[in-house]
C-alpha cells in the first residue's frame, strides 16, 4: 500500500490533520492501534473503559504503542461496579468544554464535519463554596444586575472589569507593564476588585490553573469566551454529543475516509524503517501486524507513543506550551448533582415574584437550588480542606443531556493540574478523593442524604504528558516525522489547542511533501484531474455550495 | 444585510444563481401585473385571492396586495360563507402570518393583518358559547406574541402588539402577572425600552386602580433600577425608567435620596454622562420643588455643583454642547 502520509494515531490533532490532508488531495492511511477511534482522547463506552483502564495497568508483553501508554497512565486503580447498559455511556478520556468561537468550531464549520456531531450548551459554570453549597459565577451583565450578594459598588467594578476584558485591552493603559505579573494582582491593583470577585474571574473566568497565572493570556481566554455567549445560546461554552472530542475526531474520520483516506484500526505497528523497500520509492515502510502488505509512505504523523525514542528530535514535536500532567477521576452516579446557592445570598429573583404565571412560565424564576445535566464546578486552591493549595481543580460534570449517559445517571470528570512535584509523589486516588467527596455532598441538600450518595462506579489514574514534549520554536523545522504534541491544560482550551496543533502538522506535512516533490493529487476546485505541481492554499478547500430550498 | 451568510461560488455555481433570480425577477413581475389587473376589475374569486397569498408570501410588504385580500374576504367570502367557514379561512390567515412573522418579525402589515382578522371573528361555534372562537384566537394570539418576544426581547412592535392583546382578550389577565413577565424580560437583558416602558404601564394601572401601594412599589422599583444602573450607567434605557419614577419630584426625602445615590455612582464611574445628566435633572427639581427645606447657603451649593456638571458635560458629550450650555444659563438664572 502506498500512499503520501501515514497518520498514526486517531486522536482529535490528528484525525483533524487527516482530513485536511485527505480532502486536500494526498493519498492518507490512517492507523490506530487501538480497537475505537480518538487515541487519548475517545469516547468509550463502559466496557471499553475498563478495558482501557485493564490495559494500562496489566505488565505483559505488549507492543511499543501500549508500553508507552503504560508509561503515561499510572496509577490507575477502580471501584464498585459496573452499572448495567454500558453502551449506553459515552465516557471521555479527554473531558473538555469548548467556547463557541475559535479554532475547533472553525474548523467544524470550514470542513463540513460540523453535520456529523451535535452539542449541548453548557447550563452552568459554579465555584465551591462550602459543603452542600456553590457560588453562582456573575460571568455576564444580566448576571452581574441579577446577583443579591455583590454590592453595588462591586457590581460597578466588575462590570468595568468584564466591559475591559471583553474590549480591545491590548494597548489600554491599564495592561502597561502588566501582562506578566500574576493575574490575580492585576485584578487588585487596576480594578479595586474584592478577594471573592478575583477569586471568581481568575478561577471560573478565565479557568487559570494556579495563582501563578500571568494576566495577558488570561484575559485573552476571558474575551474569547465573553464574546463566545450568544453565538449558540446565552452559554459560552458546548460540550459535545456521546462523549465530546471522541466523537468529534471520528466525525473528521469520517469526511477523510470520504475524501478517499485509508483506515485501518487494531493492528499494532511491528516496525517503522527509514530504508525504503524493493517495491516503491516511499521514504518509510511499515508493517503491521496481522496484515501481509506493507504500507508505504513518505511523511508520518502521529502521537509520540508510536514512534521509538530514537526516530524523534524535540524540534518535530508540534505541541502546546502550558501543558503539564494530570490526576483524573471519572465517576459515574445515580443521583444529579445540585448547584444549591447559599439561601441567604439568592433568594427567589423577586419576593414579590411569588405568584406563578397562569401558564406557569413563571416557575423556573423561583428555584433556588437546581439540578445540574451539564455543568462545570471549579475548586480554586486553597478552597477545599484536604485539598490543593496551589493548583485549581474543575469538575465537568455530563448526563443525559450531552447524550452521554443513560436518563437518571451522570458522569463526573474530577481533573486537577500536576504542577507541583510533591503532587506526583501521591496517588491520584489520594489527591481527588476529598473533591469526590465534596462534588457529591451537592447530590443533595440534606446532610444525611449526602453520606449515602456514592459513586455505582469510579476510575483513578494519572495522565502524564506525552515524552519528547517540547516548546517549539518559531522556525519552522522540515521533517518527515512530524509528533503531535499535548493539548493545553486549561478546561476551555483543550478541544482549539487540538484544531491549533493540527493545523501546524497539516502545514509541516504539507511543506515536507512539497520538498519531495510530492504534490496532491486533485486540484482544489474540483475540476479534471491535473498531473503537476499544485500549491495548496487553504487547509479546508470551499465546500460546495448547497442549493438552498426557497419555496417558490 | 445581517447575519446572512457568505457564501462562496464556483463560476459555474454563480451563473446558475444568476439564471434562478433573472427568472425569480420576471415571474414576479407578471404576477404583479396579473394582481394589480385583477384587483382593477373587480375580480374577487377565489383565484385572485390564491394568487395574493402567493405574492404576499413573496412580499409581505405590498400594502396593496394586503388590502385586496381583505376587500375579497368582505365583498365576496363573507357574504357567502357559514361562520363555520368564515373562522376557518381567518384561523388559516392567522396561521399564515404565524409563519410570515417568524421571518418578518418588523412589518407592520402582517401584525396589521392579524389584528384585522381576530378583529373578523364571528360568533361561535354554537349560539350557547359564542364567545368560544374568539377567545381561543386571543389566547393564540398571547402565546404567539410571547414567542416572538422570546426570539427577540426587544421588538417593540411585538411589544406594542401585546398591549393590544391584553387589552382586547375577553378574560384580562392579572396585572400582576403581567409586571412578572417584564422582571423576567428585564433580568434577561436590562437594555430594553420596551420592557421598563410596559412596567412603567402596568405598575400606573396598578396604582390607578388601588391594586398596590405606591410607596412600597417604588422604593422596590428604585432597588431595581439601582442595580442596572450600577451595572451599566451607559444604558439609557434604565436612566428614562428611573426618571418616570422619580417624575416631578415630590417628595424631598427620595430625592435627596437618590441624588447622594447617583453622586456615589458617579464618584466610582467620573465619566458617566448620564450620571451627571441626572444629577443636573434632580438637583434642579430640588430647586424649584423644595428650596424652602434646603438654606439659602446650600441652595447656592446645589446651583454651582449643577453649572460644574454642566461643564463637565460639555466635555465629556461634546455633541450636546449647546443643550448643556443651553441649560447652565437657565440654572444660573433661576430666582433662587
Amino acid at each position: 500500500m502506498d500512499v503520501d502520509v501515514v497518520v498514526l494515531g486517531t486522536s482529535l490533532s490528528e484525525s483533524i490533520t487527516a482530513a485536511a490532508l485527505s480532502k486536500a488531495g494526498y493519498k492518507v492511511a490512517h492507523i490506530d492501534t487501538n480497537p475505537y477511534y480518538g487515541g487519548d482522547d475517545a469516547s468509550l463506552s463502559l466496557d471499553e473503559l475498563v478495558s482501557w483502564a485493564d490495559e494500562r495497568k496489566a505488565d505483559n508483553d505488549a507492543s511499543s504503542y501500549l508500553t508507552a501508554q503504560r508509561k503515561r497512565f499510572s496509577g490507575i486503580s477502580y471501584f464498585g461496579t459496573l452499572p448495567p447498559q454500558s453502551r449506553q455511556y459515552a465516557v471521555s478520556l479527554q473531558p473538555t468544554i469548548i467556547p463557541s468561537i475559535g479554532p475547533l468550531i472553525d474548523s467544524l464549520v470550514a470542513s463540513g464535519v460540523s453535520r456529523y456531531g451535535g452539542f449541548k450548551l453548557l447550563e452552568r459554570v459554579a465555584i465551591y463554596d462550602s459543603p452542600g453549597i456553590v457560588k453562582p459565577v456573575p460571568g455576564s451583565k444580566e448576571d452581574v444586575f441579577k446577583n443579591k450578594k455583590l454590592s453595588l459598588l462591586h457590581k460597578r467594578r466588575l462590570m468595568r472589569f468584564l466591559m475591559f476584558a471583553g474590549g480591545d485591552f491590548e494597548n489600554k493603559p491599564e495592561l502597561q507593564e502588566s501582562e506578566s505579573v500574576p493575574f490575580a494582582q492585576f485584578l487588585e491593583q487596576k480594578f479595586s476588585l474584592d478577594a471573592e470577585a478575583i477569586q471568581v474571574i481568575v478561577y471560573a473566568l478565565a479557568f487559570c490553573i494556579s495563582a501563578t497565572d500571568r494576566t495577558l493570556p488570561a484575559l485573552q481566554r476571558i474575551r474569547r469566551y465573553l464574546r463566545s455567549t450568544g453565538r449558540y445560546g446565552p452559554s459560552s461554552f458546548l460540550v459535545g454529543h456521546y462523549g465530546g472530542l471522541g466523537e468529534i475526531a471520528q466525525g473528521f474520520c469520517r469526511t477523510s475516509a470520504v475524501g478517499g483516506a485509508i483506515y485501518i484500526l487494531r493492528r499494532p505497528i511491528l516496525s517503522i524503517a527509514s530504508a525504503p523497500s524493493e517495491t516503491s520509492s516511499r521514504k518509510y515502510t511499515l508493517q503491521l501486524e496481522d496484515l501481509q502488505e506493507q504500507l508505504q509512505g513518505d511523511v508520518l504523523v502521529g502521537a509520540s507513543d508510536y514512534f521509538q525514542d530514537d526516530n524523534t528530535t524535540q524540534e518535530n514535536v508540534v505541541g502546546e506550551a502550558t501543558s503539564c500532567s494530570l490526576a483524573r477521576c471519572i465517576a459515574i452516579i445515580d443521583r444529579p448533582i445540585n448547584f444549591s446557592v447559599s439561601s441567604s445570598n439568592e433568594q427567589p429573583s423577586e419576593t414579590r415574584d411569588i405568584s406563578v404565571d397562569e401558564d406557569g412560565s413563571g416557575a423556573d424564576s423561583l428555584e433556588v437550588a437546581s439540578e445540574v445535566d451539564t455543568a462545570t464546578l471549579i475548586f480554586p486552591p486553597s478552597s477545599l480542606e484536604g485539598g490543593s493549595s496551589t493548583v485549581s481543580v474543575s469538575v465537568l460534570i455530563t448526563g443525559e443531556g450531552s447524550q452521554s449517559a443513560p436518563r437518571g445517571k451522570w458522569i463526573l470528570y474530577i481533573t486537577m493540574p500536576l504542577i507541583d512535584e510533591q503532587d506526583t509523589t501521591e496517588t491520584a486516588e489520594q489527591l481527588l478523593r476529598p473533591y469526590l467527596n465534596a462534588t457529591l455532598s451537592l447530590g443533595s441538600r440534606s446532610p444525611e442524604m449526602s453520606a449515602a450518595l456514592e459513586p455505582l462506579f469510579t476510575l483513578f489514574y494519572t495522565q502524564l504528558t506525552p515524552r519528547n514534549y517540547s516548546t517549539p520554536g518559531d522556525a519552522e523545522p522540515l521533517s518527515s516525522i512530524i509528533h503531535s504534541g499535548s493539548y493545553a491544560a486549561y478546561l476551555p482550551e483543550i478541544a482549539d489547542s487540538a484544531s491549533i496543533n493540527a493545523e501546524k502538522m497539516f502545514w509541516r506535512a504539507v511543506k515536507a511533501l512539497k520538498a519531495l516533490g510530492k504534490y496532491p493529487q486533485r486540484s482544489q476546485e474540483g475540476e479534471e484531474e491535473k498531473a503537476g505541481e499544485v500549491e495548496v492554499e487553504s487547509m479546508w478547500p470551499p465546500l460546495e455550495y448547497v442549493e438552498d430550498n426557497d419555496d417558490w | 444585510m445581517h447575519g446572512v451568510k457568505r457564501i462562496r461560488y464556483s463560476r459555474e455555481a454563480l451563473e446558475a444563481k444568476q439564471q434562478r433570480d433573472k427568472a425569480k425577477l420576471q415571474e414576479y413581475l407578471a404576477l404583479t401585473e396579473e394582481i394589480i389587473s385583477r384587483k382593477k376589475n373587480g375580480d374577487y374569486s377565489h383565484e385572485a385571492f390564491d394568487l395574493t397569498t402567493r405574492m404576499l408570501r413573496v412580499n409581505p410588504e405590498f400594502y396593496t396586495v394586503w388590502n385586496y385580500r381583505k376587500t375579497i374576504l368582505v365583498k365576496e367570502f363573507f357574504l357567502k360563507s357559514t361562520p363555520h367557514q368564515i373562522n376557518d379561512v381567518l384561523s388559516g390567515d392567522l396561521d399564515m402570518t404565524t409563519a410570515f412573522l417568524k421571518q418578518h418579525p418588523k412589518i407592520y402589515a402582517i401584525w396589521n393583518h392579524r389584528r384585522w382578522c381576530l378583529e373578523q371573528v364571528p360568533e361561535g361555534p354554537t349560539e350557547a358559547d359564542p364567545n368560544g372562537w374568539k377567545m381561543a384566537n386571543w389566547k393564540k394570539e398571547l402565546y404567539v406574541v410571547e414567542k416572538m418576544l422570546d426570539v427577540d426581547a426587544r421588538n417593540f412592535h411585538a411589544w406594542n402588539y401585546r398591549r393590544y392583546v391584553l387589552a382586547s382578550m375577553p378574560v384580562h389577565r392579572s396585572e400582576q402577572s403581567e409586571l412578572d413577565y417584564t422582571t423576567r424580560k428585564i433580568e434577561a437583558n436590562f437594555s430594553n425600552f420596551s420592557a421598563w416602558h410596559q412596567r412603567s404601564k402596568v405598575l400606573t394601572t396598578l396604582w390607578e386602580t388601588g391594586k398596590a401601594n405606591p410607596a412600597q412599589n417604588r422604593e422596590e422599583e428604585l432597588e431595581l433600577v439601582r442595580n442596572a444602573m450600577y451595572t451599566d450607567p451607559f444604558d439609557q434605557s434604565v436612566w428614562i425608567y428611573h426618571r418616570w419614577l422619580i417624575g416631578e419630584g415630590s417628595d424631598a426625602t427620595i430625592l435627596q435620596a437618590e441624588i447622594s445615590s447617583i453622586q456615589e455612582l458617579l464618584d466610582e464611574q467620573p465619566d458617566s454622562k448620564w450620571c451627571m445628566e441626572s444629577l443636573v435633572h434632580y438637583k434642579q427639581l430640588l430647586l424649584r420643588n423644595h428650596s424652602a427645606i434646603i438654606g439659602a447657603e446650600d441652595r447656592q451649593v446645589v446651583k454651582t455643583s449643577c453649572l460644574d456638571l454642566l461643564l463637565q458635560l460639555q466635555h465629556v458629550d461634546s455633541e450636546r454642547k449647546n443643550r448643556y450650555g443651553d441649560l447652565a444659563v437657565r440654572i444660573r438664572d433661576m430666582d433662587i
